[in-house]
């Protein structure tokens, strides 16, 4: 990576950027990408729906962002675009929470489905806020595979994702280093380049689901401090 | 893929931390974060010294220029400034070895020594105010008690900050009043320390009128709030209160005591005389 005085290069257009440049559904994406799983788990959470209506709805609410003017309608003089997006999700899975109990109540006598979650001690704000950085983390690591991948840096990546993507115990560095036949300073410039570049992979998709300069500079404090 | 809890806070952790690759420092460990940046602690390879290095958001890079303009002895003197190779912004500083002011009060230091460290605070506001600069967000948090008792106020003027609720002042927009303003509170939070004995009122009426809501009926400048400090500690009027009589007799009889007792042994003289010569 490089670019100008050594900043992440951005490739992606902030949400307003979009909209401006007539690119709603390109913006549409990226928000579905990265939202889809929070989106679910908030709804799942929230209105104690078991995997396939939560699954429905979530579905439900995409589309019909897709058909309203969805993005037009965001403000970020009011609201960041996370919450905005999470306010509409409880309005709209509420609604449709309301109508659906109103059909059970008028017909026939149905069985709630056994409810399934764990439980869990998180409000449906932290689970989405949680989620929402997860798959964050997600894309931004699939976006370094590729990159490695596609640049004849898999060293690079398998180093990091035995040691920063391990589950359990990490492997010491000299270890990775035998395993690769390198240096053990080659490791930790390896999982430097793969960190730093991590963190610009993340700052590019935030900045591609924020309104613009202030929203991402707020949002990368959220995250990173 | 599926990021588990561990690996996301691993994640978040790691590539928060600055990489200091293709600079003379070495991170050691993190020592403070605020709003706009984080503190570390480093070694300086090249003169095998720590130091403290902050590392800020990129679009903050003028803070450490900023700072770096403002030589004084209660500011903390800037060694470098940098660019992260991904272009975040840092600035090395000399690592103070002391206390936090909110820490250094758990030791309840006298009443003189607590005017001292205020000193020291308004010292560095008012020059810094003379060079056009503001603080915006001083607090016990910001001021370091080093170990041979010099003092140090940090995070200086960062634009994006809008200041920490207890010491910020009501105005929308900032300036150099909105820092007395927190030099007010600063004192007031020093008077009323856990183990610090009842303030003078005096002293109360200074950071009261410090942190009046009003700008306009704030004190000018810092040094003029030096200035009735100055007055208190010489045991004089301070421009703040206007004192009951009983207090300024009291007060006047505290420092003019030798006066007082001069006069008190003339006239036992003299009543001694009289009655004598009355017999």
């Amino acid at each position: 990576m490089g670019g100008p005085h050594g900043q992440f290069p951005s490739t992606q257009l902030s949400l307003l950027e979009a909209a401006t440049a007539g690119l709603p559904n390109d913006a549409l994406e990226r928000v579905i990408a990265l939202y889809w799983k929070p989106v679910y788990r908030f709804i799942r959470i929230k209105f104690r729906k078991d995997n396939e209506d939560a699954k429905d709805l979530t579905q439900s609410f995409f589309t019909t962002a897709l058909e309203r003017d969805f993005f037009v309608r965001f403000d970020p003089a009011k609201a960041s675009f996370r919450t905005y997006l999470r306010m509409a999700v409880e309005r709209f899975a509420a609604n449709q929470h309301a109508a659906a109990n109103r059909q059970k109540r008028g017909g026939e006598v149905t069985f709630e489905p056994v409810e399934e979650q764990a439980v869990t001690t998180e409000s449906p704000e932290q689970a989405f806020e949680r989620e929402w950085q997860r798959q964050l983390f997600a894309l931004a690591i699939e976006d370094l595979r590729v990159l490695c991948e596609e640049s004849g840096k898999q060293i690079q990546f398998q180093i990091f994702d035995a040691y920063d993507l391990a589950g359990g115990e990490r492997p010491s560095y000299a270890e990775l280093a035998a395993r690769h036949g390198i240096a053990e300073t080659s490791v930790t410039n390896y999982l430097a380049w793969a960190r730093r570049t991590l963190r610009g992979f993340v700052n590019d998709r935030l900045r591609g689901v924020t309104s613009g300069e202030r929203e991402l500079r707020e949002e990368m404090r959220r995250l990173w401090m | 893929m599926d990021v588990s809890d561990s690996v996301l806070d691993h994640l978040r952790h790691v590539a928060a931390l600055p990489d200091l690759s293709g600079t003379r420092y070495e991170l050691e460990s993190e020592i403070g974060r605020g709003g706009m940046g984080v503190v570390y602690a480093a070694r300086d390879r090249q003169l095998d010294r720590r130091v403290a290095l902050k590392v800020l958001d990129s679009a903050l890079a003028g803070e450490a220029q900023l700072i770096a303009r403002l030589e004084h002895p209660a500011i903390v003197p800037i060694y470098e400034t940098g660019e992260l190779p991904d272009g975040r912004a840092f600035y090395a500083m000399k690592l103070v070895a002391g206390a936090r002011l909110d820490h250094y009060l758990a030791g309840s230091p006298s009443l003189g020594e607590r005017l001292r460290v205020i000193r020291r605070v308004g010292e560095a506001l008012a020059f810094a105010h003379t060079r056009g600069t503001i603080h915006r967000d001083l607090k016990p948090q910001n001021v370091m008690v080093g170990e041979f008792g010099e003092v140090y106020v940090m995070d200086w003027g960062v634009a994006a900050i809008a200041g920490t609720p207890a010491f910020r002042a009501p105005e929308a927009s900032l300036d150099q009043r909105s820092d007395i303003y927190a030099l007010g509170a600063l004192l007031e939070f020093m008077l009323i320390a856990p183990g610090s004995s009842a303030a003078p009122p005096a002293l109360r009426a200074i950071a009261a009128k410090a942190m009046s809501a009003d700008p306009a009926a704030r004190y000018p400048v810092a040094a003029a709030l030096l200035a009735d400090i100055d007055r208190f500690q010489e045991g004089r009027a301070v421009e703040a209160w206007s004192e009951p009589l009983w207090h300024r007799l009291r007060r006047f009889g505290s420092h003019n005591a030798v006066l007082l007792w001069l006069l008190a042994a003339y006239a036992i003289v003299k009543f001694a005389l009289f009655f004598l010569r009355t017999r």
